[in-house]
């Protein structure tokens, strides 16, 4: 599929959306009923509420300041610990998610082809009523398992997951292929731990691999990496292109993709050989100490170096100095993780360093395997009967194929071979929610063909993303900024995201919709809450605090488990497996290990992805203010081999793939390397009902091919080899 | 409300990241109209050859002299500089002549062309926040900062904070803080790893630009008195010598004619 695309004139949509700030102004102001009832608001709607963000996961809280009923201004919140006080240019644009000119705020249901875009306007209860008997007539006639249900992560997904559980099918798909597989799969049976937390205040060394941090912005931890460097903690940074983080490490090293694996490995050859690492108090902790300087002997940094281009001398001398931090050390696990066939590698080789250097063990050391992520164990829940046995396979290959994936991640860029093919059987409706799996699968044309196969699809999502824009129901769902979740702990607190406005239009919250749909399909005992409020009072009960102290503080306390010192993993062993017997089993090196990923032919360039810092993966491009602040997407290619290839800066190019091909304008930079190209991710949108974003830059989906990872089911997003040409 | 002195900014290039949130929170605070801007980022960007990379951005707004230029320029009073830092900038005077623009060496305020006279504010710039810092609260770009490249405070404590981070650092800051003397002083003040020509900031001298116009200005009534009474007489001699040279020539005509 070919596609063109035109940046429009930067003054043309100023001009159309001139002060489209104030477009809530033209809407008839709605008070937060429940923010003025608890008091934050005073008649005229005027105050400040607390709540939470939502432009990425990371989930930052803020204090939104509210004139008129309407939201003006979001502020980092200092008391949370993912914000202190500040926001990326994401979170200060939040409001104009909200109040964005496209968004959707009737349920739709299409009224021309798929695809098309005509939709026409329905009710609450006859859209409810038609994903219902959608869902319940494909329930009668081909069993649960032929519908599939598909949500990226947000606080709602405990009831998302809920409905789908209730409803009985195996079919669940998420981000987490496209994004953490690797980091996620290699820590859990490495550590136990899914994703360790970080610790900045002592670190003197930080390796990164591909961990964009400057760019990727994870505010705190941004903040935390950038005072580090600040104190004189050394960075070195693992990356094939010179990004904001590569600008800002002691040391960037531009190695060969997917060569990371042969770096780390060399790294611990060299500190188990020369016994660099404080083995005696590591030992006690660790399966396969003794055995590993064996087991990496062969991984010498001469033999690194034909593989990453990285000077054997270099990678000894960055082994030395990572081993000389000892528990001052920190290898970043990383986050989407999701870049080769080898990446899990790559993860289990980051996993050992941390765990020789005895970050994770000595106190005050730079890892913890405390879980990072939120654990809602002290909230409480509403009641619910069991949920129906479900036999039939998942569609994606988990555990079938795929004997190491949990099930909670899943292979999602798998499902669509299953859906064209019909098998193992075929399935016949999608509900999605607050997902776009057009614009972040690889491979859309296929994404696409999947889509065609479906007898029924529905979507919830704000406004009218590509895949809502294929959709046969789009049911609105109330902004981050006008609607409750679930509480959110992080730490020793609960937070809270509650309306800083009304639902504008006929927007409702997801925990209302799911809560409406599992009525409709018979499933209303698993749904045991009154209202979003009441859902939050019976998360609130354990803890023996009212909602309306949570509403004016914007946290609840939680209790605090006390720890008797005693350090033990969730693993098998109980230690840190570097060497693990569980992948023996499944068939899989039980070490670390070098596997050789392809490489690009002849006129061939690594096709590499990556973040900006003004946009979240594939749903904010519509924002007006991250388009107005962001730069112009075109495609990277190193200068000298763009002048080679005569091609100037600006020229419009084909990249071509054997999945598709897409036009953009060139950027000659010396900034990658010269056998690379990059796309930023989350353009060429399909989706007309997304006035801002349509048109511009061009989608890095339609030319990913999909390679899937055997042991984690990541996807391997930079594993895509394409051709560059005039266009 | 609050014990500053001197509100002012301090900038260090080593940590900005070029994420932008500053930008897009002053936009929000503001109300500023999609296709304009407060705040700006300049710079080299990406600066050598691959591997051999570095990468130099700023971010910069009004800079709020201690000697505005562009105070000195406007010829109806619409700029004014509060005792405490701010400069600051009154719609309701302001005729649009653009004299501010050409007078301001940062290329500062911004003349909006869509708007006439009964619309109100012809030019655009930083306000400082008055709003936020008035309440004692940050301005909107330094409270967001995720990496605190932008902090605010009493210029005099900042000038002490940039000077105590080029001496812990010699190696990491050049040795000087833009802003301190530049153009009489400013209230951004800038430190850097990179040339600050490089990060787009003029070279100024450490008189101020208006502080020579100004003198300049002085004079200009007496000049161009004197000036207009020297040419009054030179206009009186040359039409004595006009008058002089057509007696001659008719004479001579004359003489030519008896011929």
């Amino acid at each position: 599929m070919t596609q063109t695309v035109s940046r429009r004139d930067f003054l043309k949509l100023g001009a159309a959306a001139a002060g489209a700030l104030a477009i809530g102004q033209m809407l008839p102001p709605k008070v937060a009923h429940a923010a003025r009832e608890a008091g934050l608001l005073n008649a005229d709607g005027d105050g400040y509420v607390h709540s939470m963000c939502e432009m990425c996961v990371w989930r930052c809280g803020l204090i939104a300041k509210v004139k008129d009923g309407r939201v003006v201004k979001l502020d980092g919140n200092p008391e949370h610990p993912h914000s202190r006080g500040n926001l990326c240019p994401r979170g200060q644009s939040g409001l104009m998610n909200t109040y964005d000119p496209d968004r959707v705020l009737t349920p739709l249901i299409r009224a021309g082809k798929r695809g098309e875009g005509l939709f026409r306007k329905a009710s609450w209860d006859e859209a409810l009523d038609l994903v219902a008997s959608n869902m319940l007539s494909i329930k009668k006639k081909y069993g649960p398992e032929a519908m599939i249900f598909s949500s990226t992560h947000n606080l709602s997904q405990p009831q998302f997951e809920n409905l789908l559980y209730a409803f009985g099918s195996p079919n669940y798909g998420t981000q987490r292929s496209l994004c953490f597989n690797a980091m996620i799969t290699a820590f859990s049976l490495t550590y136990g731990v899914e994703e360790p937390s970080r610790k900045y205040d002592d670190v003197k060394f930080i390796l990164m691999v591909g961990r964009n941090m400057m760019e990727a912005i994870s505010t705190s931890e941004t903040g935390e990496l950038s005072r580090a460097i600040d104190r004189g903690a050394k960075l070195v940074y693992l990356d094939p292109r010179f990004t904001k983080t590569a600008a800002k490490a002691t040391e960037w090293i531009p190695i060969r993709p997917g060569t990371d694996s042969a770096f780390l490995l060399a790294m611990i050859q060299v500190i188990t050989k020369y016994e660099l690492a404080d083995c005696e108090f590591v030992k006690k902790y660790v399966v396969g100490c003794d055995d590993l300087p064996r087991e990496m002997s062969k991984y010498t940094p001469e033999w690194a170096e034909k593989i990453t281009g990285v000077p054997a001398a270099t990678i000894d001398r960055i082994a030395r100095e990572y081993a000389a931090a000892k528990h001052n050390a920190m290898a970043h696990p990383g986050w989407r993780t999701s870049n080769f066939i080898n990446s899990f590698q790559t993860e289990r080789a980051i996993a050992t360093l941390n765990a020789i250097s005895g970050n994770v063990l000595t106190p005050g050391g730079c890892l913890s395997a405390e879980i990072a992520a939120e654990s809602d164990g002290a909230l409480g829940k509403p009641p619910q009967p069991p949920y129906p046995r479900v036999s039939a396979l998942r569609l994606d290959g988990a555990p079938w194929k795929y004997p190491l994936v949990p099930l909670k991640l899943g292979v999602f860029q798998e499902l669509r071979d299953a859906i064209i093919t019909g098998e193992p059987y075929q399935a016949h409706g999608w509900f999605i929610s607050r997902q776009n799996p057009i614009m972040s699968l690889p491979d859309r044309a296929k994404t696409l063909e999947a889509f065609g196969k479906m007898d029924f699809i529905a979507t919830v999502d704000i406004i009218m993303n590509d895949t809502a824009w294929f959709s046969d129901v789009v049911l609105p769902e109330a902004s981050y900024l006008e609607r409750y979740d679930p509480l959110l702990p992080v730490g020793d607190k609960a937070f809270i995201r509650q309306p800083v406005i009304e639902p504008q239009g006929e927007a409702k919250s997801a925990l209302w919709i799911y809560k409406q749909l599992g009525e409709r399909l018979g499933l209303g005992d698993y749904f045991q809450y009154e209202d979003e409020e009441d859902y939050i009072r019976q998360q609130l009960k354990p803890l023996g605090v009212s909602l309306e102290e949570v509403k004016k503080k914007g946290y609840a306390e939680m209790p605090t488990e006390e720890t008797d010192g005693e350090i033990t993993f969730n693993t098998p062993s109980g230690k840190i497996e570097v060497y693990s017997e569980t992948l023996k089993n499944a068939g899989f090196s039980p070490w670390p290990t070098w596997e050789e990923p392809p490489a690009p032919g002849e006129n061939e360039f690594y096709l590499l992805t990556g973040k900006v810092a003004q946009h979240s993966q594939f749903g904010t491009q519509n924002n007006q203010l991250l388009h107005k602040y962001s730069d112009e997407p075109r495609l990277w290619m190193n200068a000298k081999t763009a002048a080679n290839m005569e091609l100037n800066d600006g020229d419009w190019v084909e990249i071509a793939s054997q999945a598709g091909k897409v036009h953009s304008k060139l950027l000659a930079t010396e900034a990658i390397r010269p056998d690379c190209v990059y796309m930023t991710p989350g353009y060429g949108h399909l989706s007309k009902g997304l006035k801002t974003a349509y048109g511009i830059g061009a989608s890095d989906s339609a030319v990913h091919v999909t390679y899937t990872d055997p042991i984690s089911g990541g996807q391997a997003l930079s594993q895509t080899f394409v051709t560059v040409k005039k266009a | 409300m609050t014990d500053i002195k001197h509100h002012a900014f301090l900038f260090d290039a080593t940590r900005c990241i070029d994420c932008r949130a500053c930008m897009v929170a002053c936009s929000v605070e503001n109300n500023i109209a999609m296709d304009k801007t407060r705040i700006w980022v300049a710079g080299i960007g990406v600066k050598g050859e691959y591997p051999d990379l570095q990468r130099g951005t700023m971010v910069y707004h009004c800079m709020h002299c201690d000697h505005p230029d562009c105070m000195s320029a406007c010829p109806v009073g619409a700029y004014s500089k509060r005792e405490d830092g701010p400069v600051e900038y009154n719609p309701d005077l302001c005729i649009g002549c653009r004299y501010c623009m050409n007078a301001c060496p940062f290329g500062v305020p911004h003349f909006d062309y869509d708007k006439g006279i009964i619309d109100g504010a012809f030019i655009d710039k930083c306000t400082f926040c008055p709003q936020r810092i008035d309440n004692g609260q940050e301005p909107a770009c330094v409270q967001t900062c995720p990496t605190d490249a932008l902090v605010y405070g009493d210029r005099e404590e900042l000038v002490k904070e940039a000077h105590a981070r080029i001496a812990a650092h010699p190696d990491r800051y050049i040795d000087h803080v833009y802003g301190e003397k530049e153009n009489g002083g400013t209230s951004y003040l800038v430190i850097s790893h990179i040339p600050f020509n490089e990060l787009g900031l003029p070279v100024l001298p450490e008189t101020p630009v208006n502080a020579v116009s100004e003198k300049v200005m002085e004079v200009t009534i007496p000049f161009a008195l004197s000036w207009g009474a020297v040419l009054t007489g030179v206009a009186a001699g040359v039409h004595l010598y006009n008058q002089k040279k057509e007696e001659k020539a008719t004479a001579k005509e004359e003489a030519e004619a008896i011929k």
